[in-house]
């Protein structure tokens, strides 16, 4: 049952079907043989057993009709009747041989043969005893051809007849057996036929009981289902059938198709009681309904989404909008308080813009002063350069002084050297004399000590040259000391020179910004008199500012209920929106 | 204000006393001006100095006993005595000749009041290291009966007396001078030449004639 179940339903047809045909088939070709059978028979029955009954009958009349003849013959003398009867009797002697011709033709059992044979083979005898019999009446000899018609040809004819008739008798007795052959048969025949039609239908009956339970009753069911699911009703449930043929594959992919449906169901449920965080995956790409429903869920999501965003963007712009007013009304009264301090400042200003232009005029006579002063400076300054380059020159014939005094130096230099070797010839003198007075012995002793005197004069004199030459080094580096420092002084000189100059030069500057200054202050009048009007001008204007600032109020006090309702609107759209779960 | 106050301090720092300045040149001047005269007892004063710096000297003990003349001076780093004996006169040393063909220890000659006499480097004389640049501008004439030559000197102390007991004899090789021209050592570490061996030295006689 199982496998017939997975069979595919085109296969449980063309089985069913096929063996009802199967079946057909057979009964057709059992009653088709009968018929063959039956049909062959009664042709036997004809063919043979009628044909030898008859044609054996047939040969027993011209045998009949032969004697007959042959006794006419006897009969009569006159010889062109018995030349007539002749012929007649040649005539049916030769249908005689062909009936027994057409008879050993037919094929029947040997025994019969063998009979034909005998019968024959007699019929033969008794036509060659006739023609002996026609011999002897043609020759006249009547009374003999009686004897032997009357004797042998007439034994011979009853044999003949005997056999013959006994062969159809048989003939005939067959054929009854054949018919009865045959009726039973045929009723056999009828038998079986009725057997397999009753089997036949039977089995068809059940073929059609299993296909309606298998596949009409289950079509059927899912039928209703479908019509229950296009009225819109998903509360169903489809037994699921494990079957492989199309029934059990609609059926699955009916159920997969009401889970499907179902989910969809559930999804929109939830997307219609506004949460809209279910997820929904299409079955295909080419699932229509679950591509358009996963599209309209982000649409939606999307939608929700951005009408959130701008319900909050509304929302806090309101707000802001609000705070803004608000600000800008409490602004307003600022501004009015403003307007009124800087109305009062302008009339402060206008009172320093006068009094500035009288310091102003004091500045200028103040400015005149300093370029006095300036000038006075100047010519200091002059006179302060002056007396640098002098100072200069000073410097310079100081240092040509000490530079000569130096050249001096090296002269006493100089002199201090030769007075160093008159030193040291006198000291070798001395000892020359001493020599000479060693050599005078006793009489030159006191020669030695006037040599002796001599040597420490002449040592003293040199210790003498050594101080003085250490006194002309400490001159020399004194005098180096006192060119450097004339030479700083006098580069000290440049600098007082220069820095004097500057100074001068910014007096100059000092007295050019005075009299600048003097300009400016003129500028400073005229533009503190100019300060004046526009303070006025200002003051005007300030009242214009502040009635426009009063109608701004207002403005502001419209905008902020504006602003009021648009926030309410906000909220309430919010509210709105939050039913919704994204 | 305050860079007024600093150059005010820096110019009383930096003034010169001008005045002192020219008082004591005024006072140098006079120094300078005035003649050195001593007075007759400065005079004595010194000479008495003198004369007492010499009579120290004479009282010395070694007067009685038996000493030689030396003539003291510096050659190299070492200081020698001669005999004054032996010593004609000493001389500064302003130029000399150059003589060709002889020994490197004959420096040359020199004109001695129109008297020609050849000069000799004791140092290498007495093959004594170069040490230094000396002075080498004096002149000390040897002279016996038969010759007369100077010798190089730095400096010419002067004349000394020498007690003959104090002269030690030297160790065996004084600065590389053969012993034979040593008499010895004093005891203010002055060598004694023996003037008379010089002077004998058959190596100072240069004979050579021209071919």
């Amino acid at each position: 049952m199982r496998y017939f179940l997975n069979l595919s339903t085109r296969a449980k047809l063309l089985f069913s079907f096929g063996l009802i045909w199967l079946m057909f088939l057979m009964v057709a070709i059992i009653a088709y043989r009968g018929l063959q059978d039956i049909t062959w028979s009664e042709k036997e029955l004809h063919d043979v057993h009628f044909t030898i009954a008859l044609e054996l009958r047939q040969l027993r009349s011209h045998q009949n009709f032969n004697r007959a003849a042959v006794l006419d013959m006897m009969l009569t003398k006159n010889k062109t009747e018995q030349l007539a009867i002749e012929a007649i009797i040649n005539e049916r002697g030769q249908e005689i041989s062909s009936i027994m011709q057409k008879l050993s033709k037919l094929n029947v059992d040997p025994l019969f043969q063998l009979r034909l044979k005998e019968l024959g083979s007699e019929i033969d005898t008794y036509r060659q005893t006739r023609k002996e019999e026609i011999a002897l009446i043609q020759n006249g000899k009547i009374e003999e051809a009686q004897k032997l018609g009357m004797t042998t040809q007439k034994d011979r004819f009853e044999k003949i007849r005997l056999s013959s008739s006994e062969m159809g008798d048989n003939a005939t007795k067959e054929a009854d057996d054949q018919l009865a052959l045959d009726q039973q048969q045929a009723n056999s025949a009828i038998l079986l036929f009725a057997v397999f039609g009753i089997a036949e239908l039977l089995f068809s009956i059940a073929m059609i009981m299993l296909l309606n339970k298998t596949i009409a009753q289950p079509l059927n069911e899912i039928t209703k289902i479908a019509s229950l699911i296009a009225e819109g009703d998903l509360n169903v449930e489809l037994s699921v059938v494990e079957r492989k043929d199309e029934v059990g594959i609609l059926s699955q992919a009916f159920t997969r198709m009401i889970s499907v449906l179902k989910k969809m169901a559930t999804t929109a449920q939830q997307i219609a009681s506004g949460d809209l965080t279910g997820n929904i995956i299409p079955q295909s790409e080419k699932d229509i309904l679950g591509n358009a429903f996963l599209q309209m869920l982000n649409n939606l999501r999307r939608m929700t989404k951005d009408i959130l965003e701008g319900v909050n963007l509304i929302a806090s712009s309101s707000s802001e909008i609000l705070a803004a007013t608000t600000q800008v009304a409490s602004g307003a009264a600022e501004t009015a308080s403003a307007i009124n301090e800087t109305t009062t400042t302008v009339e402060e200003v206008r009172q320093a813009a006068q009094l500035s232009s009288q310091k102003a005029n004091r500045v200028s006579e103040n400015a005149q002063q300093v370029s006095q002063v300036t000038q006075t400076g100047q010519q200091a300054v002059e006179e302060t350069v002056k007396g640098m380059y002098h100072i200069q020159d000073q410097m310079g014939s100081v240092a040509n002084t000490i530079i000569r005094l130096s050249e001096q130096s090296q002269q006493i230099g100089g002199i201090i050297a030769s007075v160093n070797d008159v030193a040291d010839q006198s000291n070798l003198l001395a000892v020359n004399a001493s020599i000479e007075a060693a050599k005078a012995g006793e009489q030159g002793k006191g020669f030695a000590v006037v040599a002796q005197e001599i040597k420490s004069l002449a040592q003293q004199s040199k210790q003498a040259t050594i101080q003085v030459r250490n006194i002309l080094s400490d001159i020399q580096k004194a005098t180096s000391a006192a060119v450097m420092a004339t030479e700083q002084t006098s580069k000290a000189v440049e600098n007082g020179v220069k820095q004097s100059t500057q100074t001068g030069e910014s007096i100059k500057r000092l007295a050019d910004s005075s009299s600048k200054s003097v300009e400016a202050a003129v500028q400073i009048v005229a533009s503190s008199q100019q300060q004046v009007v526009g303070m006025d001008q200002i003051g005007l204007a300030m009242n214009n500012i502040n009635q426009a600032g009063t109608e701004n109020a207002a403005s502001m006090m419209q905008a902020e209920k504006a602003a009021k309702g648009l926030n309410e609107l906000g909220q309430k759209l919010k509210r709105l929106i939050e039913q919704y779960k994204i | 204000m305050k860079k007024i106050q600093i150059e005010q301090e820096r110019t009383e720092k930096t003034k010169i006393d001008w005045d002192g300045i020219k008082s004591r040149i005024n006072s140098l001047h006079e120094m300078l001006s005035k003649k050195i005269i001593l007075s007759p007892e400065e005079k004595r004063s010194i000479l008495k100095a003198r004369a007492q710096v010499l009579a120290v000297e004479k009282k010395d003990e070694t007067f009685q006993k038996e000493f030689i003349e030396i003539v003291v001076f510096q050659l190299a780093a070492e200081t020698y005595g001669i005999e004054s004996t032996f010593i004609r006169e000493v001389y500064p040393l302003h130029d000399f000749t150059t003589l060709p063909d002889t020994p490197s220890f004959i420096l040359g000659i020199v004109n001695v009041r129109g008297q020609i006499i050849s000069v000799i480097d004791l140092k290498k004389f007495f093959n004594l290291p170069e040490k230094g640049l000396g002075e080498l501008n004096k002149v000390i004439i040897l002279h016996n009966e038969q010759m007369e030559f100077g010798i190089l000197a730095d400096i010419i102390y002067g004349t000394s007396s020498i007690l003959l007991t104090d002269i030690q004899a030297s160790p065996v090789s004084t600065n590389g001078i053969g012993a034979g021209y040593l008499r010895g050592v004093t005891g203010d570490h002055i060598i004694i030449l023996d003037a008379k061996k010089i002077l004998e030295d058959e190596k100072i006689i240069i004979h050579q004639e021209a071919d």
